[in-house]
């Protein structure tokens, strides 16, 4: 059960709003996002539910939610939202208040979806673009389970989605110039 | 010998799937006095009603049957078709096999045309008796009744008198102003209630067209559209109006305290007062059952601080009455009393108040000075939870329909809370948000976007008391969880119900009323201001609730309906009316007691036979008489005719099947 009323000020809604850009009080509960979402039948809260627990404050409930995690940053949500909220947004800025404060949904699909991001980001520095190859061992061998859609390989192989090698960006060098920025000032923050 | 024309409508497919058209024109045909009959697709179109203007002049027809819907819908537009052609129209029979037959007969097919069949040759030999008959004239009194002094009163009796009608307007408080009065700022616009409204009284009060008897009840209403008597009694007010200045020194030295109506009883006010400071006429009156001196002989005070001598202790009730020809009623709502939600606590917490009490203390003139308050100790609330549908929508305690303000009038009070309490938030418990009005919507979004007002879906289950704290608890559907809101202050926004007055009011005016104690209107879409009895009208919540916008739209189309009946000095009346043959008139007056509508009366008239003496005869007002027939069926020597429904008439209907 949830107590309203008594912790004073909506925090919560405050940060949230600060740090997406967008007004979560606009959302007048319609669903449509939820409809729109390709990934709302995986997520714990679907968006909808997610924007009302940001406007009742429910700080730790939406941190541990595994909603934000599972956002793929689409944008089809907002695209379709009557109010034009800037939803994906939103769920971002959940995640990261959730990364700072260090309240992180430790559910498997939620720890194998943040290593996929961090091998991704990790292909990014390196090499200032993605390397699929390495990326899905990598991500197969840190989720120890090696065979992972193994059977799609050959298929994808001769089709070409799959590069055996990766040439590095002319610009790899400004990317990893960006990362050390980027990783000096969260050490400072 | 009479030539009949039968005209058999298709309706469409209305009739025509279910009645075989073309056999009942066969059959009719059959019939000797019938010299033309004919079938068309849509009777009532203009080449339908060409046929019957160009048969009656071919075919040379002395009366008309038309076989088609309900005459209730086309037997209007029928006599004119026959006016057109030079006929009487009044002989016009319609034979109803579309409400008689077709649709009350869709599963067997040749049952429905035989009873169309029925139907038409019962209406053919009908109309071969029939008569022509001509329009009554009724003369008009020009002059209407307003019942209710609120918004919808007051909206009527000035466009009524704008159109120099004169009106006699009757308020039972001693104020108008009504439920409007009380409010602070209204939706969606924010405007202030008093600065829209107290204009518009005293427009009322100095109106010249306008007769204001406030403090006042109708009881009794004798006659028929045009020429309605009305009986009003004005209660005693123990305060002479001409020799009151409205200064005040008697309700200041009034030693009586007792609750303030005005202010929902949050305040005291005296035992002769005024209600409110803007009150229209803005002269005291005494309450009788709290005066010590009306009760029980002791203090006068308020007469020896009169200086104009304006108090009397004597004065009695007054019966005044006034000759009218339409009549508004116009008498308002009650709000819900909540008592029966026991898990609420009503009654147990102090701190749970009703809406319009909400009003009144946000209210600028109200009784805490347009700051809310707690009621159990004084302190500004900062957690307010309001509660929607406190007796709406709900069959087993309250009522099963929408109030359809509350929705509106809550995000206004959301609204209002955070300009009076900065620092406060406003939680509202809710089933839906029946926002459709113009503003509306947005002005919802604003309440939610602009002022942070929080949302809950769902019911609240109960509430309890916590330290100083009130416990809200319910469910909001929109996470699926149970959430409890830890209050201040909570509001209800209890229902709208029907005045309670109101079945009397409806008795004596001789009108009807739904389950709820609303009054009922002629046609819930077409004819939504008029009752079922001619000359009387609705405006206002008394017909259902509604809000200020649409009161006010209904108040002035009641102004239109009564400028129109007023339009000419005399108004026309079908002439089917009940008449009396004094020579079979055995005087035994039981037609005078069967009459609903009070159109007869006693006559004397000579015996006859060279007798001088009188004797007593049955009288019809035919100004009065609706033509029901309870009269030509009571009386016992059959003296009593009712034109167009003659015995020849009814008997020849009786003989043809």
């Amino acid at each position: 059960m949830i107590t309203l009323g008594s912790q004073g000020k909506n925090t919560f809604l405050e940060d949230v709003n600060l740090k997406s850009g967008a007004n979560v009080l606009e959302c007048y509960q319609c669903g449509k996002c939820v409809g729109t979402c390709p990934v709302s039948q995986y997520m714990d809260f679907p968006p909808r539910e997610i924007m009302q627990m940001v406007k009742l404050g429910l700080r730790n409930e939406c941190y541990m939610a595994n909603s934000h995690w599972f956002c793929l940053t689409c944008s089809a949500c907002s695209g379709r939202c009557p109010r034009e909220i800037d939803i994906p947004a939103v769920m971002e800025a959940v995640r990261h208040l959730a990364i700072d404060e260090n309240y992180i949904n430790d559910s498997k699909k939620v720890k194998e979806i943040r290593k996929f991001h961090e091998i991704f980001l990790d292909m990014i520095k390196r090499y200032g673009r993605n390397y699929e190859l390495r990326m899905m061992a990598e991500f197969n061998i840190r989720t120890r389970n090696l065979f992972k859609d193994m059977h799609l390989a050959p298929k994808a192989l001769l089709k070409g989605k799959i590069p055996l090698g990766v040439k590095p960006l002319k610009s790899a060098k400004a990317i990893k110039r960006m990362f050390a920025i980027a990783e000096k000032l969260e050490k400072n923050k | 010998m009479a030539r009949v024309g039968v005209f058999v409508c298709f309706c469409g497919a209305n009739i025509a799937d279910y009645v075989d058209v073309p056999q009942v024109v066969e059959e009719v045909k059959r019939i000797k006095e019938v010299k033309f009959a004919t079938e068309y697709k849509y009777m009532c179109s203009d080449p339908g009603q060409g046929m019957i203007r160009d048969a009656i002049i071919q075919y040379k027809l002395t009366s008309i049957v038309v076989a088609a819907c309900s005459p209730r819908m086309h037997e209007k537009t029928f006599r004119k078709a026959l006016s057109d052609a030079g006929m009487n129209p009044y002989l016009l029979e319609v034979a109803n096999i579309r409400e008689h037959s077709s649709w009350v007969h869709q599963k067997d097919k040749k049952a429905a045309t035989n009873k169309a069949m029925d139907l038409c040759r019962m209406a053919v030999a009908k109309s071969i008796a029939n008569e022509q008959l001509h329009e009554i004239s009724v003369p008009v009194t020009k002059r209407a009744l307003v019942i209710g002094g609120g918004i919808a009163g007051i909206q009527a009796a000035l466009d009524i008198a704008d159109a120099r009608i004169p009106v006699v307007l009757v308020e039972k408080s001693p104020s108008i102003g009504g439920k409007m009065a009380q409010l602070d700022e209204t939706f969606p616009t924010l405007d202030c209630a008093q600065c829209i409204l107290t204009p518009k009284m005293v427009d009322v009060a100095s109106h010249p067209y306008i007769e204001l008897i406030p403090y006042a009840e109708v009881l009794e209403l004798q006659g028929f559209v045009g020429n309605y008597k009305v009986k009003i009694k004005k209660k005693a007010s123990y305060v002479n109006f001409k020799t009151c200045t409205g200064c005040g020194a008697c309700w200041q030295k009034c030693p009586v305290k007792v609750p303030n109506e005005y202010n929902m009883g949050i305040d005291k006010r005296k035992a002769i007062y005024t209600p409110f400071p803007q009150a229209v006429p803005n002269k005291p009156v005494i309450d009788a059952e709290n005066c010590t001196m009306l009760t029980k002989g002791k203090c006068g005070i308020c007469k020896k601080v009169c200086l104009p001598g304006a108090i009397d202790y004597e004065m009695q009730d007054e019966i005044i009455e006034r000759e009218i020809g339409a009549v508004v009623v116009a008498t308002g709502y009650d709000m819900w009393d909540p008592t029966p939600y026991e898990e609420y606590g009503v009654g147990r917490f102090k701190d749970i108040i009703t809406s319009l009490e909400f009003e009144r203390m946000v209210s600028a003139n109200g009784p805490t000075n347009g700051v809310p308050q707690r009621p159990s100790d004084g302190k500004v609330p900062k957690n307010v939870v309001f509660i929607k549908c406190v007796g709406s929508r709900d069959e087993a305690k309250g009522i099963e329909y929408c109030s359809k303000i509350c929705c509106m009038y809550t995000t206004k009070h959301t609204i209002l809370l955070h300009h009076k309490v900065h620092d406060s938030h406003a939680y509202v418990f809710y089933m839906d948000i029946r926002a459709a009005g113009k503003g509306y919507e947005e002005f919802v979004k604003k309440a939610q976007v602009d002022t942070g007002t929080t949302y809950l879906r769902g019911r609240v289950s109960k509430i309890y008391k916590k330290g100083d704290k009130l416990m809200v608890r319910g469910e909001d559907a929109q996470i699926g969880q149970v959430v409890e809101v830890e209050a201040d202050l909570v509001v209800l926004a209890t229902a709208v119900s029907a005045p309670k007055d109101n079945p009397e009011l409806a008795r004596l005016l001789g009108i009807s009323y739904d389950k709820y104690g609303y009054l009922s209107e002629a046609h819930p879409k077409l004819r939504p201001v008029e009752t079922a009895k001619a000359g009387i009208f609705l405006a206002g919540c008394t017909q259902a609730p509604k809000d200020i916008p649409e009161t006010v739209s209904q108040a002035s189309a009641c102004a239109a309906k009564v400028c129109g009946l007023f339009s000419g000095d005399t108004m026309k009346k079908d002439p089917m009316v009940s008449t009396i043959n004094n020579e079979y008139c055995s005087g035994c007056q039981n037609c005078v007691k069967v009459c609903p509508y009070g159109a007869i009366i006693t006559d004397e008239v000579p015996v006859g036979h060279g007798i001088k003496d009188l004797r007593t005869v049955a009288k019809i007002n035919e100004g009065v008489c609706q033509g029901c027939g309870s009269c030509v069926a009571i009386c016992r020597s059959m003296a009593i005719t009712l034109a167009g429904f003659t015995d020849p008439q009814i008997i020849n209907e009786i003989v043809s099947i």
